[in-house]
């Protein structure tokens, strides 16, 4: 060490002594001069075409581990304190899987969550199974994730073909409970991996279901026209009409078939573009008693789903979406698995993941018991169905699916009644 | 009577296609550049219209007589300040592909103003008759379209007699046949150039207002129609006005027709199929020949 160095220590020595002098003077020399920090990571696409999603993903952590923080941290560990380091993904899978190296090891972090997109999700889970770090995926959806055998992967979200599956239960019970004997089925979907997806399981679910699918119609997403897509549904006219879209594309579609008037039993959107809430600002009346799907609404009937949605709201200006709330109740789990843990030690916080039974606190916004399988998969991962209806004449989303978590007071409307 | 509604659905949007490709084909016609900003015009075109018609309230037809002009003068002045100093330098020069890649370039720009100043949102002008339909016995075909196809035909008409007997359209399609041989008989052809240009993009504006009733704006919209505009005018013959409309609606009829037989996707590639096939056959599209102007 040179000469010049050492001066600058000595600089920073003195500089230590006097801070503490004056910490000790204003604290009373409590014993917790230094709390601990449990350091975690979170890839999120912060920046590119999804970075507002990543954005309100960012939030939604920030809100919850202010909240642990300011409660007291981790109890069990004295008190430690959440801190999260955020890396970008740009949504893209390579960055996810390079930033995934960087958190374990230049970050050292204890622990990833993230990411958004099952893409990046996909790869990046890969990097942390191999450093064994635990990886806690809470917002993406695709089946595989959790398929592969992984032992560090927890995953809060649904499935995506569990979607479809409840999907198709709902349009069973509604069938029965309205005696609207339904037969067939047309599946209306934009042509990537996204909609073929969802067609794949489909049809594994329609048919043991005893529905005949009459009608399979993929369209790129960027179609200049999708009235001929609407009159073909026109002449087939199947009972059911389930889609896969985009925002601008399920919009052209709502609105054609308000023109075309056509009237099938229902039509079941797939998220996405229904969710979004430019779909709604389009389509316009259009769109009214079109069911969709979700794990959570502003208006659940959950505990702690008001307050906390207010909350944000307050906090950032707008509201929560099904997948803030994902990463908000993360935390939550993760905080209470680190509580049981007593340690940031990777095998012990595995074996605490593993072991969680969560029936209380701010989780209750999305799951009533949250739990894992051996798989890492949330074996409860809730499911809505809402609907669009009016309310004093504005077009709100209504959870009206399954019963004990629709919005009280809410009516389904089936079978669809055609544009008024 | 279902496939009248499919032919009647496919003949409004065709028509709506070749409007959008007048322009292509005029400015093609006359000043042998290729426009890549004609998507990106018309996605100007229809911001503005749609704002307009947001502070206005007024239908969105009526509305055309602000933004035609509007539009006229920004190609006028785009050709004045933008395309011609590059048509200049490359003025010996054989195929100015300058030009090609500085309209490409224009479109990113146009583009990426629009998403700063507008926004990225999806917005679509919600007029009284954007969800009527017409009903001729059992065929149905939205009020919006219908309007779109008239419009389209009416301003196709008007824009072919006005190229065939006004002394300005005489002296485009002069130019356009021979630039130096129209120099030579006393046309200014900077001034026709500018005014081709401007004419290419207000036909946009015709466009715009003929679709914001029934289609959204975002500052990708002009992707959306800008290859099936290049498609449309190709086969129809390029430079050619009635070919423009011709191209529109075979290009419409396919897409309608077609997919009620086989998914939409296959509907899009049959699209190109049948434009591959008519290069094969006609290289030059049904009405192209090099002096039909």
């Amino acid at each position: 060490m040179s000469f010049k160095n050492k001066r600058y220590l000595g600089l920073l020595l003195a500089l230590v002594m006097m801070l503490s002098l004056v910490a000790g003077c204003g604290g009373g020399g409590t014993e917790k001069a230094a709390v601990k920090e449990i350091k975690m990571g979170t890839i999120l696409p912060l920046s590119g075409s999804a970075a507002p999603l990543g954005k309100i993903g960012q939030q939604a952590r920030d809100m919850a581990i202010e909240e642990i923080n300011a409660a007291g941290g981790i109890k069990s560990m004295d008190g430690a304190q959440l801190k999260m380091v955020y890396a970008d993904s740009k949504g893209d899978p390579a960055t996810g899987v390079s930033e995934a190296e960087r958190l374990i090891t230049q970050e050292e972090v204890k622990l990833i969550t993230g990411c958004y997109q099952s893409g990046v999700a996909m790869p990046s889970t890969e990097v942390a199974e191999r450093y064994q770090i635990p990886y806690f995926v809470d917002v993406p959806s695709e089946d595989k994730i959790t398929e592969r055998g992984f032992k560090y992967i927890f995953r809060l979200a649904e499935k995506t073909s569990w979607r479809n599956k409840a999907q198709t239960e709902f349009i069973t019970e509604m069938s029965k409970k309205y005696n609207t004997p339904i037969k067939t089925v047309g599946l209306i979907y934009e042509n990537t991996a996204w909609g073929q997806g969802a067609v794949a399981n489909w049809e594994k679910f329609l048919p043991a279901a005893g529905y005949q699918i009459v009608m399979k119609e993929p369209y790129p997403a960027n179609s200049s026209d999708l009235t001929p897509v609407v009159l073909k549904a026109k002449q087939l006219n199947p009972d059911v009409i389930m889609m896969v879209s985009y925002v601008s594309d399920a919009a052209l579609l709502t609105k054609t078939f308000a023109e075309q008037k056509v009237t099938p039993k229902a039509f079941i959107g797939t998220s996405g573009g229904f969710a979004d809430p430019t779909y709604y600002n389009l389509a316009g009346d259009a769109c009214e008693n079109f069911f969709d799907i979700s794990t959570w609404e502003p208006d659940v009937n959950r505990p702690n789903s008001k307050e906390t949605n207010e909350k944000f709201k307050q906090k950032y200006g707008y509201a929560m979406n099904a997948e803030a709330v994902k990463a908000y109740v993360g935390m939550y789990v993760i905080a209470d698995t680190l509580e049981r843990a007593g340690s940031t030690d990777p095998e012990k916080l595995r074996a605490a993941f593993a072991a969680t039974d969560l029936k209380s606190g701010p989780a209750q916004m999305y799951a009533s018991e949250t739990k894992f399988d051996e798989t890492g998969q949330m074996v409860n991962a809730p499911i809505v169905i809402c609907q669009y209806q009016k309310v004093n004449g504005k077009m709100e989303r209504i959870t009206v699916y399954p019963q004990a978590e629709a919005r009280p007071g809410s009516q389904i409307v089936w079978p669809y009644p055609g544009v008024k | 009577m279902g496939f009248f509604s499919v032919v009647a659905n496919g003949l409004s949007m065709g028509c709506i296609y070749g409007l959008i490709a007048l322009g292509l084909t005029l400015i093609f016609g006359i000043m042998k550049i290729i426009n890549f900003a004609q998507g990106a015009l018309l996605m100007l075109s229809m911001m503005i219209s749609y704002w307009l018609w947001v502070a206005t309230g007024l239908s969105p037809y009526i509305l055309v007589v602000i933004v035609a002009p509007v539009m006229f003068v920004v190609g006028y002045v785009s050709e004045r300040f933008l395309i011609k100093p590059v048509l200049d330098a490359q003025k010996d020069v054989r195929e100015p592909v300058s030009v090609l890649l500085l309209t490409a370039a224009f479109a990113i720009v146009l583009e990426n103003l629009c998403l700063m100043v507008f926004g990225a949102d999806y917005v679509m002008a919600k007029t009284s008759f954007s969800t009527q339909t017409l009903a001729l016995g059992s065929v149905t075909v939205s009020a919006a379209r219908f309007y779109g196809l008239l419009i389209a035909l009416v301003v196709a008409a008007v824009f072919y007699m006005f190229l065939k007997y006004t002394q300005t359209g005489r002296n485009l399609r002069a130019t356009g046949q021979d630039r130096n041989a129209a120099s030579l008989m006393g046309i200014d052809i900077t001034k026709t150039y500018a005014i081709a240009f401007g004419i290419g993009t207000a036909l946009l504006a015709v466009a715009a207002v003929a679709l914001i009733p029934f289609y959204y704006v975002h500052p990708s919209v002009g992707a959306v129609f800008m290859t099936k505009a290049f498609i449309v005018v190709v086969l129809g013959g390029l430079g050619s006005v009635p070919g423009a409309i011709l191209g529109g609606v075979i290009i419409g009829l396919i897409e309608s027709i077609a997919a009620q037989y086989m998914t939409a996707t296959l509907t899009a590639m049959l699209v190109y199929a049948v434009f591959l096939v008519v290069l094969f056959i006609k290289p030059t599209g049904i009405f192209g020949s090099p002096y039909e102007w």
